[in-house]
């Protein structure tokens, strides 16, 4: 539909129930183990929640971008956290390293 | 051996411009502005005349950006990571005659056949898809497309981490990679599918031209591929120039029924509505320059061809299908951006990453880009003066064709000469 069109007043609830939607539904997504689209959340949703004037879903797109970004920090430290162990502890592993192994270089232990 | 079950459709990209008349200004508007359109109305004339070249201009740069980051992403790989260069003896089903023969003529023969069956299948799924189109199976459609974007996003990309890690001799485990593959999948298809920032959906598409001119690239025999590229560009400029030609069909089609013309398997650049609409005060900008001017708008629409690669990952096809435009003006608004379709970004790819991966030097690999872009540019000049749906594959694949055998066979030893003979020109 062509926003232009429409009223000022209209366009802008539009825009905001677009928004407010669209943030929603992608932030519950980010629970199924995705913390890149908690990512994508936070960075595009970043300008309307802290830089743009005020308005009224704001505040709940504030709350949304916030968590989203605490849920993508969570997700880095874990990985962060598995990629190091796994890393440092593959070789000694034996077995147990190699069965979780999707590649393993050639020439090092 | 390795056989794709996937049907793909290649994108023949066909490049469209059509100028609109001055759109009368609906009633609804509030009294401030018609004093305004009256004063816009001599200045129009004005703008409409200038606006082909303007137009032109700017966009020409909108491509050049993602086909040449499409292009640089192959030729890095195809440098670096062996795999898409090793010949293994596998081939797609759809090029059954080995190349691996005794004469040249044998062949030369196999190859051709190689191409006449290749472009049969892209002919029958066009001609498939385009019927499809007519009976309004829009959900057959999108169902297939999300097949083969899937597809796409999810095996392909895998494959080509697995080969980036052996490359580099990385260690990697599989719940991290299983991670990784997961997110950069689904965010891909929210992304491509449904709704989301623009230039992630730009840069997925991009990605997945890369990965899928990478597997043509790997799976191509040698002549084959020349001769392949060569007669899809006939095969596009047929289809889209010819009266009874499947893409011009389903232009004029999709164009009757006032839609946007297969807007899934279409590249498009900034100004887009609809989808993936990242910040709709900044989009309002430029059209609110440009309020009152004839609305042109740049259809890249694309044939879809079908060939191997299914994948083309339809960016908007659910949210174009299932919104039936009123008005022209709706049009005007949404595609005011360019858009060229993925299967022009996988064929140039193509081009480029095989003169790559065989010329092995650089100077063909710079020569086959130029020429591309310089195909692109022509393409578009000729948009702009014809005004109507045009292949985007011929001009820029002839050039690239050309270059690269004068290249290969001419320019290298010369240039290989001189530098043996510590020669400066």
């Amino acid at each position: 539909m062509n926003l232009e069109r429409l009223p000022n007043e209209e366009k802008l609830t539009l825009c905001r129930k677009y928004y407010f939607g669209n943030v929603y539904n992608v932030c519950v997504w980010g629970f199924a183990f995705l913390p890149f689209l908690w990512l994508v959340n936070v960075v595009w949703f970043f300008k309307e929640a802290f830089v743009k004037p005020t308005y009224t879903e704001q505040l709940q797109i504030k709350t949304y971008v916030k968590c989203s970004g605490l849920g993508f920090l969570l997700w880095v430290a874990v990985l962060t956290t598995w990629i190091t162990i796994f890393q440092h502890f593959r070789a000694e592993w034996g077995e147990v390293g190699d069965y979780l192994s999707f590649t393993i270089p050639l020439g090092i232990p | 051996m390795y056989y794709f079950y996937v049907i793909s459709n290649a994108r023949k990209c066909s490049i469209t411009l059509q100028r609109r008349t001055v759109a009368p200004e609906p009633a609804a508007e509030p009294p401030s502005l018609d004093r305004s359109a009256v004063e816009r109305e001599p200045v129009d004339l004005e703008e409409e005349e200038e606006l082909p070249l303007k137009y032109g201009a700017k966009h020409v740069i909108m491509l050049f950006v993602p086909v040449t980051l499409c292009m640089v992403v192959v030729v890095a790989t195809i440098k670096s990571v062996s795999f898409y260069t090793e010949k293994n003896g596998q081939q797609l089903i759809y090029t059954p005659f080995t190349e691996d023969t005794d004469t040249v003529g044998e062949r030369l023969l196999n190859s051709v056949l190689n191409t006449i069956i290749m472009i049969s299948v892209i002919v029958v799924m066009t001609i498939f898809l385009v019927v499809l189109y007519k009976y309004r199976c829009y959900k057959f459609i999108h169902g297939w497309l999300i097949l083969s974007s899937l597809m796409m996003l999810f095996w392909f990309s895998f494959m080509y981490l697995g080969e980036v890690f052996k490359t580099y001799n990385l260690a990697m485990d599989y719940p991290t990679v299983a991670m990784i593959i997961w997110n950069f999948g689904v965010v891909g298809m929210i992304c491509i599918h449904w709704k989301g920032p623009l230039q992630l959906q730009q840069a997925y598409l991009i990605a997945i031209s890369a990965l899928m001119a990478l597997v043509f690239i790997k799976y191509l025999p040698e002549w084959s591929a020349w001769v392949i590229l060569g007669a899809i560009s006939v095969y596009d400029l047929v289809a889209v120039l010819c009266p009874k030609g499947p893409l011009r069909m389903l232009v004029e089609t999709a164009q009757e029924r006032n839609e946007p013309i297969f807007p899934a398997l279409i590249y498009s650049s900034a100004m887009i509505w609809m989808v993936g609409m990242a910040n709709p005060a900044r989009h309002a900008e430029p059209t609110n320059q440009d309020t009152g001017s004839s609305d042109e708008e740049a259809h890249r629409s694309e044939g879809s061809a079908l060939a191997r690669d299914w994948v083309e990952p339809e960016t908007q096809v659910s949210s174009g299908m299932n919104r039936s435009y009123s008005t022209e003006d709706d049009l005007d608004e949404e595609d005011r951006g360019v858009k060229l379709g993925l299967g022009d970004f996988i064929f140039y790819s193509v081009l480029v990453g095989k003169a790559a991966a065989t010329g092995g030097d650089w100077n063909t690999t710079l020569a086959c880009f130029v020429a591309i872009l310089i195909g692109l540019c022509l393409t578009l000049l000729l948009l702009a003066i014809f005004k109507k749906a045009l292949p985007a594959l011929p001009i820029s694949i002839t050039f690239g064709l050309v270059f690269y055998f004068s290249t290969d066979n001419l320019v290298r030893p010369f240039m290989d000469n001189l530098a043996a003979h510590q020669f400066y020109i």
